[in-house]
């Protein structure tokens, strides 16, 4: 327990968190980018053995991690529990709970007590015993001080004074957030899940952690003029439970559907190589397709056939890819002939008219001269991709956010002043008052603020 | 040349004669060269708001862009990075009227600018529909200030080494004698780290809410999220190393210039790494 109540081993911990969750920025991470880890392995095949021994590619997911996550609450709670945070006014002026007697007997103590205050100042006051008793008293509420344990003897009298007591809430309320936070943490990974759902439009497919069924009506993407950079896409989505309908909204970015905690986003969307039309100029005249119903061109003897679609067309390994499922580069795959005779496939681009790929038999590809027509549009079918997440956790997550901008709001914005303040009857019906006091805030901050107010307590118990 | 980018240009200009003049204040110690400092500044702020208020303009001529702030591009953040270490540095000084301030913390502005305006394409974009939340413009904005704020406690450890080394070295020079005492930096850099603390670590949540809302999760252990983690929890440990452990001067700067690096990181370097969040991505 030792080692837990440790401040320095609370850093040292979290320093380790910090460095092993930095490790796992530089490595692909299997949950964000799997085609990078992919990568990886084939790249260094030893370096991938070792690292992946450690769940170097999972690193967040990792048991070894979570329990650091865990162990990290646990030490907050200990360490919490057991460090208090230095705190000078924790020592009020002694004694205190004790009997009137006793207090009779260390009234010096108090005056002692008052000298260990990190600011402190005496005043004679002109002012009778009783009435320099209350106005000190009213002065300090009129500047914002709560009065408490005022305590009177025939010796003296002495108050405590304070502002913003709550400050010293703020590091526990703070530290308690943080593990809510983690409870919601570790709630989400145990029965919280993610699951992605590639829905082309028109079409229904089942949930595999709930029984339903997604089914996608409309799928819309708007882009931005000129650029096949998407400025909204939304869907018409409707869940079902069996054949009961247990939601429907139109989703977009930002704006998901909530079923019962079970929310669904639209995550992406893209192209998957089928289209409904494609047209083609063909020497001024344009050309309709639909995708594998050859056409003949008229007053030809060709015919014309669009057989695929490629959104981000690449070259790998010499032969038509798509590096990726969005619109970035569309390319689409058309097959001539001549009175029934095939001849090579071409592959014409939307975006580069001029260009034009000649594919072999074997599927390698060849640049050819540009032809005389060109593939004006693509029609494509596009899937829309949602996202069904489930996170129990997050309500405790909410809350822990909650109590952390509370307890960081109060622990830092909040400054926690105490003023001690003794009097005795001195010679002539005058008054000695001696103020302590100190402030949550470095010395020099507060110092300002303490001779302000000894300043401004002297004017007003010095004169009638 | 568009207005915004003049502007944006003579921005640069007054602020680089500001740090010039806040390195003539720190070597002579003469108000006036202050007076002439914070004049010239606040001409650059203005300028700066006028740039800014332009591009507003020509981003909202794209309607899906439409009250949302131009800070989705490496120049917008940048840009608007620069305005707030200088409205940082202006609040700070205001209260704590040190004088030599400027000289250790506005030359990192004008870097800032400086990139924005040499490295950056100025260019304006349609947001991605991701980024089309009202999100956008509280979630950056607050985090970006928080780097603000730090960028000026870097400066003020800067100050700190510098015035902790004229003291050890046996001949102290007279800027010696022009800097704060080595208490008062050390308690003004922690003052600035617990006012940025909080700001820094509500932005982080308000983007796990927004994620949320956007992708169905609080945190997803993206780069640009990680880092910020990380820079939060260095600087957690500087607070409590500090408050608990009694660390001052030069061995707390270290640890807070640690912070500050890895805001620097968090800001531009993870860029390289985050497909989300990378301002030279799509993002």
């Amino acid at each position: 327990m030792k080692l837990f109540r440790s401040i320095r081993f609370n850093i040292i911990l979290g320093a380790l968190i910090a460095l092993l969750s930095a490790v796992g920025t530089f490595l692909p991470q299997t949950s964000t980018s799997p085609d990078k880890v992919e990568f990886y392995r084939l790249l260094h095949p030893l370096g991938f053995k070792i690292l992946n021994f450690f769940g170097a590619f999972n690193l967040y997911q990792t048991w070894w991690f979570m329990g650091l996550l865990g162990l990290m609450a646990f030490d907050i709670i200990i360490c919490k529990l057991w460090n208090k945070p230095p705190d000078i006014s924790a020592t009020a002026l002694p004694p205190e709970n004790t009997n009137e007697e006793e207090i009779e007997k260390h009234w010096s103590q108090r005056e002692e007590a008052l000298r260990l205050k990190p600011f402190q100042s005496s005043m004679d006051s002109s002012l009778a015993f009783d009435e320099a008793f209350t106005k000190a008293r009213a002065f300090f509420e009129r500047a914002g001080y709560a009065v408490h344990d005022e305590f009177h003897s025939p010796a003296g009298a002495a108050f405590l004074a304070t502002k913003h007591r709550l400050q010293r809430w703020g590091s526990y309320i703070a530290h308690i957030a943080l593990v809510v936070i983690l409870i919601g943490a570790f709630i989400n990974a145990l029965y919280g899940f993610v699951e992605m759902a590639p829905v082309m439009e028109g079409t229904t497919v089942a949930m595999k952690r709930r029984p339903w069924t997604l089914s996608v009506d409309k799928f819309t993407v708007h882009f931005y003029h000129g650029t096949f950079q998407p400025s909204l896409f939304s869907s018409v989505l409707r869940v079902k439970a069996g054949d009961k309908l247990i939601g429907a909204k139109t989703i977009r970015v930002n704006h998901p559907l909530d079923i019962h905690g079970v929310r669904f986003y639209q995550a992406s969307w893209g192209a998957a190589g089928m289209f409904r039309s494609v047209t083609l100029n063909l020497a001024g005249s344009f050309l309709t397709l639909r995708q594998r119903v050859p056409k003949k061109v008229p007053g030809s003897p060709f015919s014309v056939e669009a057989d695929v679609l490629m959104p981000d067309f690449t070259v790998a390994n010499g032969h038509a890819d798509t590096a990726s499922l969005d619109l970035k580069n569309p390319a689409v795959r058309f097959l001539f002939s001549i009175e029934g005779k095939p001849t090579p496939p071409l592959w014409l681009f939307a975006l580069y008219p001029k260009v034009c790929l000649k594919e072999n038999p074997d599927g390698t590809l060849l640049h050819a001269e540009a032809p005389p027509f060109s593939l004006v549009s693509v029609d494509p079918v596009l899937f829309s991709g949602i996202q069904v997440a489930y996170d129990p956790g997050y309500p405790w997550v909410v809350t822990g956010v909650l109590l952390w901008v509370l307890g960081l709001v109060l622990l830092f914005y909040f400054h926690r002043r105490r003023f001690w303040a003794l009097l005795e009857p001195g010679q002539n019906g005058k008054t000695k008052i001696s103020i302590g006091a100190w402030s949550s805030r470095g010395g020099r901050d507060f110092e300002k603020e303490f001779n302000r107010l000894t300043g401004e307590m002297k004017s007003h118990l010095d004169f009638k | 040349m568009s207005p915004e980018l003049m502007l944006t240009k003579a921005t640069l200009a007054a602020y680089l004669g500001a740090v010039t003049l806040s390195f003539v204040y720190l070597a002579y110690k003469d108000e006036k060269w202050n007076r002439w400092m914070l004049n010239l500044l606040g001409v650059g702020i203005a300028l700066h708001l006028a740039a800014f208020g332009f591009r507003i303009h020509s981003f909202w001529q794209i309607p899906e862009n439409r009250y949302f702030l131009p800070i989705n591009t490496f120049f917008g953040a940048l840009s608007y990075l620069a305005l707030a270490v200088c409205g940082a540095f202006f609040v700070i000084e205001s209260r704590h009227r040190l004088g030599i301030l400027g000289a250790f913390v506005l030359p990192w502005a004008s870097l800032s600018l400086g990139i924005a305006v040499c490295a950056a394409s100025p260019e304006i974009s349609g947001l991605a529909p991701a980024l089309q939340s009202y999100w956008i413009n509280i979630h950056p904005m607050v985090l970006m200030t928080s780097y603000a704020a730090f960028g000026n406690a870097f400066g003020v450890g800067v100050a700190l080494l510098v015035q902790e080394h004229q003291i050890k070295s046996r001949k102290p020079i007279a800027l010696c004698y022009r800097l704060p005492s080595i208490e008062e930096l050390d308690n003004l850099n922690y003052r600035i780290i617990v006012m940025a603390f909080p700001i820094l670590t509500i932005g982080i949540i308000m983007g796990g809410v927004w994620a949320e809302n956007a992708w169905g999760r609080f945190w997803g252990w993206d780069p640009k999220e990680t880092w910020a983690l990380i820079t939060a929890l260095v600087y957690a440990g500087y607070l409590h190393m500090r408050y608990m452990m009694g660390l001052r001067g030069k061995k707390a700067v270290y640890v807070s210039m640690l912070g500050f690096a890895c805001v620097v990181f968090t800001f531009a370097g993870v860029n390289f790494l985050s497909e989300l969040h990378g301002y030279l991505s799509k993002g």
